[in-house]
């Protein structure tokens, strides 16, 4: 799973709550459960100085008052209990019935809790004192388990506010991230349409904690189609300074002193012919702006036209040429690109056909196909590879099939999409390009 | 047919002014854009041919300067810019045609022929023909019922701008602003002695003479 800041969140939070709160629910337990066992231990030293108090001499010696001890030492497993030692005497309270108190080593208050009657937990003070010159150990317990019991209650019923508390907690702390990471998802959703070309730049009222990476992006974006439009634009200079000399040339070959030199004529006509389609090739090749340039479009309805406008002024007396595309159809990318690649793909096509052309480009899924088919000849599928591959050499030599495709080749490789040469319907060459949608 | 020239580079305008003259076009040479966006609109041309990248004014701004006055001169777009969308920004601005340098000449002539005969109604077709004569362009011949026709280069010139217009009343100055390049001298006498001529040589009928108004080309009466 990715990384999310919202699920981190979450995450690091809900553990904080459950640690502190348990730490907190704990720390509070032991401090009550401190103070009540405090406060029963200064009750069964109370309660061991009152018995001592009820002993009293009568007539066979020590006896105990029982009026001036509690009735809650009458009734069996009561849960208050004493032991009263003395001169080999031991009286035990009613209420322990048949239990014999757990012994106790030390004077004073037991540290732990000992198992009484009945599944009581058992505080228990032992006290020396002398009275009446006698020797006497007091023993007095206190039932501790309801204590015990409510304690589990509190822990049970804490528990469940805790976790419905926590639970409350998350809800709205995922609410609150969300609504304060709003502006992080909006700039998602814009880079993503960034990327599949329907906007060129992000928006600028972000969040202050946002601007300078949304001031950052859009400043790139200028800065790349700014560079790209310069170099361009130094290609097209430099293509233009080139051409313009090679054109000269070209002219001054019709020279009749040339023309006395028909050797001599073919091998410049020839060498400038190279040098001409070497220039129009890697211009072609570096103008290639690929997906550098997010917020570009081909719209087919709008430049399909003019397209075909310029294809039939050069092929329209010869050809029929037509296509076929959705009017609203638009290919995230650049138009120069693309128009350069049904260009090329057309007036190849052109050149071979015999009556028709025909282009056309559907949305496949996620993917764009197009296809251009011809009535022509066609290229037998032995030779195939061939074409294209020596489309591919930059020592070019014979235009038609293999300058032409060689070219959109090129783009269509810049693209990330694939090509592919097969039987057409109409008779003759058919030229089919996928192109995948830009991630 | 008077065409006009826009290209900075003198080299390969003295070679195309020359190529052009030899094919009978009266020829206007200009290299800056500003002069261009001026004469372009002032002077009555048939055809031109203009070069992208000019100094002073881009030529694409020339030509949307153009058909922006309503000047619907066809245009012949020459540039080394070769890319399609350049072609269809320069179909767009308002271009007849377009050709890439570097080009063959040949290329060239063959587009000025086919765009001079489109932008007069000859749709489709490889030669000028107009009323049973058949011109052909390159021998500066004409076809009459089976038979070639030798013409001399001033004959040629006067014989394709009437095929070009049938049946419209040409006058005598509107022929000489078509026929000749600015800087030559315009005498109406040397027209009238080439239309003899090609009355002799075509039919009397071909070409008739409305008195005070000019001539109109009938193509009626055509005699080997």
């Amino acid at each position: 799973m990715k990384h999310s800041i919202q699920r981190q969140l979450t995450f690091s939070l809900a553990m904080l709550l459950v640690v502190v709160g348990l730490v907190l629910a704990q720390a509070g337990l032991w401090i009550v459960d401190r103070g009540l066992r405090q406060h029963m231990q200064d009750n069964l030293q109370t309660q061991a100085e009152s018995l001592l108090a009820a002993l009293i001499k009568g007539p066979q010696g020590i006896e105990l008052n029982s009026r001036h001890h509690d009735a809650v030492f009458l009734k069996p497993f009561s849960g208050h209990y004493f032991i009263i030692e003395f001169n080999q005497q031991r009286w035990r309270s009613r209420s322990l019935w048949d239990f014999e108190l757990p012994e106790v080593e030390a004077m004073g208050f037991s540290e732990q809790l000992r198992p009484g009657p009945e599944q009581q937990q058992l505080l228990i003070y032992q006290g020396q004192y002398r009275r009446y010159k006698t020797d006497i150990k007091v023993t007095v317990a206190h039932d501790y388990s309801p204590v015990l019991i409510s304690f589990q209650q509190a822990q049970i019923i804490g528990g469940g506010l805790g976790l419905l508390a926590l639970l409350l907690t998350l809800l709205l702390q995922w609410r609150l991230v969300r609504r304060a990471l709003q502006p992080l998802e909006q700039a998602r959703v814009q880079i993503e349409q960034l990327q599949l070309g329907q906007r060129s730049q992000l928006e600028q009222d972000a969040p202050v904690e946002l601007q300078p990476l949304v001031q950052q992006v859009n400043r790139l974006l200028l800065h790349t189609e700014d560079t790209l439009q310069r170099s361009r634009k130094g290609l097209g200079n430099l293509g233009h300074a080139l051409k313009t000399p090679l054109a000269v040339l070209m002219s001054l070959l019709r020279r009749e002193e040339l023309q006395k030199q028909p050797e001599l004529l073919a091998l410049i006509q020839e060498q400038l012919q190279q040098i001409e389609q070497r220039i129009q090739r890697e211009l072609t090749r570096a103008r290639l702006s690929g997906d550098a340039l997010p917020g570009a479009f081909f719209e087919c309805g709008q430049e399909l036209p003019g397209l075909f406008q310029l294809m039939n002024r050069v092929h329209g007396d010869v050809l029929t040429l037509s296509w076929q595309a959705a009017a609203n159809l638009r290919l995230p990318y650049e138009r120069d690109d693309i128009l350069e690649m049904l260009g090329n793909l057309l007036d190849n096509a052109c050149k071979w056909a015999d009556s028709r052309v025909e282009l056309g480009i559907e949305q496949v899924g996620t993917d764009y196909c197009v296809r251009v088919d011809d009535d022509g000849p066609g290229i037998e599928e032995s030779q195939r590879q061939q074409v294209q591959k020596r489309g591919s050499r930059l020592d070019e030599q014979s235009a038609g099939h293999g300058l032409g495709l060689g070219i959109v080749r090129d783009i269509v490789e810049t693209l990330g999409g694939t090509l592919q040469l097969l039987d057409s319907p109409l008779g003759g060459l058919r030229v089919e390009i996928q192109l995948p949608t830009r991630l | 047919m008077r065409l006009l020239l826009v290209e900075d580079n003198v080299a390969l305008a003295d070679e195309l002014c020359a190529g052009l003259q030899q094919l009978g076009y009266a020829v206007d040479w200009l290299a800056d854009g500003r002069d261009a966006a001026y004469q372009g609109a002032v002077e009555p041309y048939d055809l031109i041919i203009l070069d992208l990248g000019l100094p002073g004014l881009s030529g694409l701004e020339v030509l949307a300067q153009w058909r922006a006055a309503a000047i619907s001169t066809p245009v012949l777009i020459l540039t080394a810019r070769s890319t399609w969308s350049e072609r269809i920004d320069g179909l767009k601005a308002g271009a007849d045609d377009y050709l890439t340098k570097p080009f063959h000449q040949e290329e060239l002539y063959l587009r000025v022929q086919a765009l001079l005969r489109r932008s007069h109604g000859f749709a489709n077709q490889n030669h000028l023909q107009a009323a049973g004569l058949g011109l052909d362009e390159a021998r500066q011949i004409v076809h009459s019922q089976g038979q070639e026709i030798e013409l001399t280069g001033a004959e040629f010139r006067l014989l394709r701008y009437f095929m070009l217009h049938q049946g419209q009343i040409l006058s005598k100055s509107h022929l000489a602003e078509h026929l000749y390049d600015g800087e030559t001298e315009r005498d109406s006498n040397v027209l009238e002695v080439h239309v003899n001529h090609l009355r002799r040589k075509l039919g009397r009928t071909v070409i008739e003479t409305h008195r005070g108004q000019g001539y109109r080309f009938t193509g009626a009466g055509v005699q080997p």
